[in-house]
């Protein structure tokens, strides 16, 4: 956990150009930054870029950051907001390569990809969702977030959230329905 | 008859109600909304089940690498830092990367030696319910989903990479194996075992009344081994705990 209150002062230092505050406040928040590119895209080498350009962007607004949330649900609304636009950009195509970062050699990719991969099924069926479903239903049942949290960085009321949720598990369930439930 | 408030039942099988007294008896009353129940529990069990993404080692030294040949185009912006410095964060950040994999390693194989089997267990089975907030239900411990953070992280890596260079017999990763055990073994076992009743109250509580209980791990907690009845349907595994009655993995 980081407290929010130094996490804000952290930014304040970013945007006098202090590298040790960045790296702070990567450290604390590329994993989850990761995941949730990861989840609402559906590809490992799209999802790196995505983190990249978070970050790019949080290095850029870090100014503009009011205080008014945590700087974690700033941070993730940024993710969100930078895989939706790579959504809107790019027809998603499924790719079965490797990311380029990867080196092949790494002991622990292997591991990572495998262990992050989603069932197929699973992931097939998230992918049909409508991406304001699958938004709702990655940061409330795959990231774990609180509904308040999640409406934050989706930048839409709790109850609406709650909605997307509940109508997109109802979505996965009637898709995935057939093939885990019989 | 009754308009079956869908998202009334949805949040109380996400345990979000703070009084599921009205929800509860509906539930319990109509099939309708003991449908809706089960798909939303269902929906949360797969999706609870599945681990947190992570990038490799490697991704994030080329990740932060990127991003400061990112800022150094950026104007003014950046604290400039010569290009041989650069590099030696490069080299720095491989040289750690390389010493964490090779510490996981020991740690890994030091465990295993003793009580390897039992800690990778745990952590196979408690990592999901840990990491989002699901609780099957029927569960008042309120336990909540911490952030993430590095330990977490580490301690999954070392998971994973305990249950890749252990060999050993362990049950952090070989479900595929286990479900085709479990299936052999079903016919004969499913019956006379898991047959007393509380184990049968908890199966219905989880809506997995047309499951058997295939076998029974005694950890520190017993995690029923949970397989559907009809021998025909897809091989499911579901991991039941005792006593919380929660369901702690589905695949
Ligand atoms: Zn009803």
């Amino acid at each position: 956990m980081t407290v929010p209150g130094k996490e804000a002062e952290l930014l304040t230092r970013v945007v006098s150009g202090d590298r040790d505050a960045f790296d702070a406040v990567m450290r604390n928040h590329e994993d989850r930054v990761f995941s949730v590119c990861l989840r609402i895209l559906g590809d490992r080498e799209k999802a790196l870029d995505a983190t990249q350009e978070t970050f790019l962007t949080v290095f850029r607004k870090a100014g503009q950051f009011q205080g008014r949330s945590a700087v974690g649900t700033w941070i993730y609304r940024i993710a969100v907001n930078t895989c939706y636009d790579q959504l809107r950009r790019a027809k998603r195509r499924p790719s079965e390569s490797l990311p380029e970062h990867v080196d092949p050699s790494d002991p622990s990719a292997e591991e990572a990809i495998e262990s992050a991969a989603l069932r197929p099924e699973i992931e097939a069926a998230l992918a049909e969702l409508p991406p304001d479903f699958r938004n709702a239903v990655v940061l409330s049942d795959l990231e774990g977030l609180s509904l308040p949290e999640a409406a934050e960085i989706l930048g839409v009321p709790i109850g609406t959230v709650k909605s997307r949720v509940f109508r997109g598990r109802r979505l996965l369930a009637k898709q995935l329905g057939n093939q885990i439930d019989q | 008859m009754h308009d079956h408030p869908l998202d009334l039942i949805a949040a109380f099988a996400d345990g979000s109600l703070s009084d599921e007294a009205e929800a509860r008896a509906l539930v319990e009353s109509c099939p309708e909304c003991r449908e809706e129940y089960r798909t939303q529990t269902e929906v949360i069990g797969w999706l609870a089940a599945t681990p947190t993404a992570e990038m490799t080692d490697l991704e994030k030294a080329a990740l932060h690498r990127d991003l400061w040949t990112e800022f150094r185009r950026q104007p003014g912006k950046s604290p400039a830092t010569p290009w041989w410095q650069r590099l030696a964060y490069v080299a720095a950040g491989l040289f750690v990367t390389v010493g964490l994999v090779s510490v996981l390693n020991n740690d890994t194989l030091n465990g295993g030696a003793d009580s390897g089997a039992n800690t990778t267990a745990d952590g196979a089975f408690d990592a999901p319910t840990e990491e989002t907030p699901f609780v099957a239900q029927g569960s008042d411990d309120g336990e909540s989903a911490p952030e993430m953070t590095t330990e977490t992280t580490a301690a999954a890596t070392a998971t994973t990479a305990a249950a890749g260079a252990g060999g050993e017999e362990s049950f952090a990763l070989p479900f595929a194996e286990l479900a085709e055990e479990a299936r052999a073994n079903q016919a004969d076992r499913a019956l006379t075992e898991g047959t007393d009743r509380d184990v049968e109250a908890c199966m219905a509580r989880v809506a997995l009344d047309e499951h058997v209980v295939v076998d029974e791990i005694d950890l520190d907690q017993i995690y029923l081994l949970v397989m559907p009845a009809d021998p025909e349907a897809e091989p499911i595994v579901t991991f039941v705990v005792l006593p919380r009655c929660e369901i702690v993995y589905v695949g």
